[in-house]
């Protein structure tokens, strides 16, 4: 029999089955989630826990790591959304701020928040000025990303005013996406952005919590040493089998500056997942700088991107696991987010993502007037 | 025996086991398509997930289909899209919000797919709707129709996308040098 090139990518069919105890544990995620259905339906009440909570069955782990990707996908959601006002006033390139502030680190919930970085602040201000009022209902971003030297990958990305998220690799399958709900947001989503938009004007030491918060975690911000160290074993004790299995020690709670960096990293992942899904609004985009303004690792600098002053924020390696940095340029007048680039400090970056955005409605999408 | 439309009927009038059987029947087949896709171990993190998608968009099931099995791999794909962005490899720094010291959270690459190294290199030179129409047909044996189901496409798209696949892998110049090998080895015994 001559073999074509079906009978050839037959030939990598064969998978390693999952282990009994997976299936085992994601029908008990499943579980889980028609719980908390069959409960939500009874009380037609969503809780509003001060942290958002861990969903009981599901390892917290596997959970956490998925949250974080809409704020790598999305960085930019808003570009060029909003019109700009007026310069802001430049000032000297920010250098590092001392580490570890008390905020992060300490017991009590109110510590004095660290100096906000004077740049972000003035850019902060600039478009609390601006109030401009936005055409259509969602914004279209086209994402561009580069990774090494291999072809370009296009996405394109929707997202709604009302939270909705829609992905696809051609713009022309948007529309069955939209038909087919496949609406990819998440809870956390509209935690991240709500902790934003409080940052614009009130308690920016609450604003950071919430923010940090937004996403499950075990860090028990706000409570004493021993209530934290409780917090933590108990989410160990949820992984504990999965752990087990893997044949992986759970790790013990960091502490210092191991635990502030872990801290910022949420603050910052939810802070970019936040600019992208609410940059229509500029008290969210406002709100999300002030809570970057707050991070030590981050540095702030001047830019021109194609003719047009940008800012520079570097998130140093201290905030990712000691190994890469994230570089976002954003404009100095709106705060839009305009290109990302991930890479080892000091090295061609291995990845850089470049946004196209523009204002659409939903109904224009919808039947593929694009 | 009771089709998948019924149970996923019983289970939106509140029979939650009805949404389990559904699972129980299934959980082989979309298992395994996460493993060909992500490994296994990433896939045992995402199955529980795919499954709690599933539950919460039943509402929207098409039950004039009585097999779920399209919509599930649809479900499925879904929540790959999310797993693929999150590979730190192809996107931005470690997000280390989930990550506890010593973890590395990343599927091991599947030693088999390394003994294929040259088809999957010409696998993924394809569009990603070729692909996603070319393995479902060819790793889960859906129909093109069903296989249309599953990406939400109409059935002539999805047809057409597997057309410019195969010629595309027949075209490759890897594929070319395997099929000659195989198909010379075969007429030389």
């Amino acid at each position: 029999m001559i073999m074509d090139e079906m009978d050839l990518v037959g030939q990598l069919k064969n998978a390693a089955p999952l282990r009994s105890e997976a299936y085992e544990r994601a029908r008990t995620a499943l579980r889980g989630a028609m719980a908390e259905s069959e409960a939500a339906r009874a009380s037609e009440i969503a809780p509003v826990p001060e942290a958002a909570p861990m969903r009981t069955e599901r390892s917290s782990w596997a959970r956490d790591r998925r949250l974080g990707i809409l704020g790598k996908v999305a960085i930019g959601a808003g570009i060029g959304a909003v019109a700009a006002t007026a310069a802001i006033v430049v000032v000297a390139p920010s250098a590092p701020r001392p580490a570890a502030p008390a905020w992060a680190t300490s017991q009590a919930p109110a510590a004095q928040a660290p100096a906000a970085d004077i740049k972000l602040v003035s850019l902060v201000t600039e478009i609390k000025a601006s109030d401009d009022s936005l055409q259509g209902d969602a914004s279209l971003v086209v994402r561009t990303q580069t990774i090494d030297s291999r072809p370009p990958d296009v996405t394109y990305n929707l997202y709604t005013d009302n939270g909705d998220y829609y992905v696809t690799d051609t713009e022309s399958a948007l529309p069955a996406a939209i038909s087919g709900h496949d609406n990819l947001a998440e809870d956390v989503n509209a935690r991240e952005v709500e902790a934003a938009r409080y940052a614009a004007t009130g308690d920016l030491d609450t604003a950071r919590k919430q923010m940090v918060n937004a996403m499950p975690n075990a860090f028990g911000l706000g409570l004493s040493p021993a209530e934290q160290e409780k917090a933590w074993e108990k989410a160990m004790a949820k992984d504990r089998s999965i752990y087990q299995q893997k044949g992986i020690a759970p790790p013990k709670r960091p502490t210092g500056k191991a635990l502030q960096n872990l801290i910022d990293n949420h603050l910052w992942t939810g802070s970019v997942d936040a600019l992208a899904r609410g940059a229509a609004n500029p008290e969210i985009r406002a709100g999300v700088l002030k809570l970057i303004s707050t991070i030590p690792e981050v540095t702030v600098k001047d830019s021109t991107t194609g003719g047009r002053p940008t800012l520079t924020l570097t998130a140093g390696p201290a905030l990712f696991g000691g190994s890469d940095e994230q570089v976002l340029t954003i404009d100095a007048r709106t705060g839009m987010p305009i290109r990302s680039e991930v890479g080892a400090p000091g090295r061609k970056p291995s990845s850089v993502s470049v946004f196209e955005v523009s204002r659409v409605t939903l109904a224009d999408i919808a039947a593929g007037r694009f | 025996m009771t089709t998948d439309a019924e149970l996923i009927g019983r289970s939106l009038a509140g029979d939650t086991e009805a949404f389990m059987e559904v699972i129980c029947r299934h959980e082989g087949a979309v298992g395994a398509y996460l493993v060909r896709r992500v490994g296994r171990e990433a896939a045992e993190d995402l199955l529980g997930d795919v499954w709690v998608a599933a539950f919460e968009s039943r509402r929207n099931y098409d039950r004039s289909f009585p097999e779920a099995l399209p919509w599930l791999y649809g479900v499925a794909l879904n929540k790959l899209r999310h797993y693929w962005r999150s590979r730190p490899a192809e996107d931005l720094v470690p997000d280390l919000t989930g990550m506890a010291n010593g973890w590395d959270p990343w599927p091991a690459v599947d030693a088999r797919v390394d003994t294929q190294a040259a088809l999957r290199l010409a696998l993924d030179r394809l569009r990603p709707e070729e692909r996603e129409v070319l393995t479902l047909v060819a790793w889960e044996d859906l129909t093109v129709a069903d296989a249309a189901r599953a990406l939400r496409m109409p059935a002539g798209t999805a047809r057409r996308l597997l057309h410019q696949a195969r010629t595309a892998l027949r075209n490759a110049p890897e594929v070319v040098v395997l099929l000659t090998d195989l198909n010379s080895v075969k007429e030389s015994q």
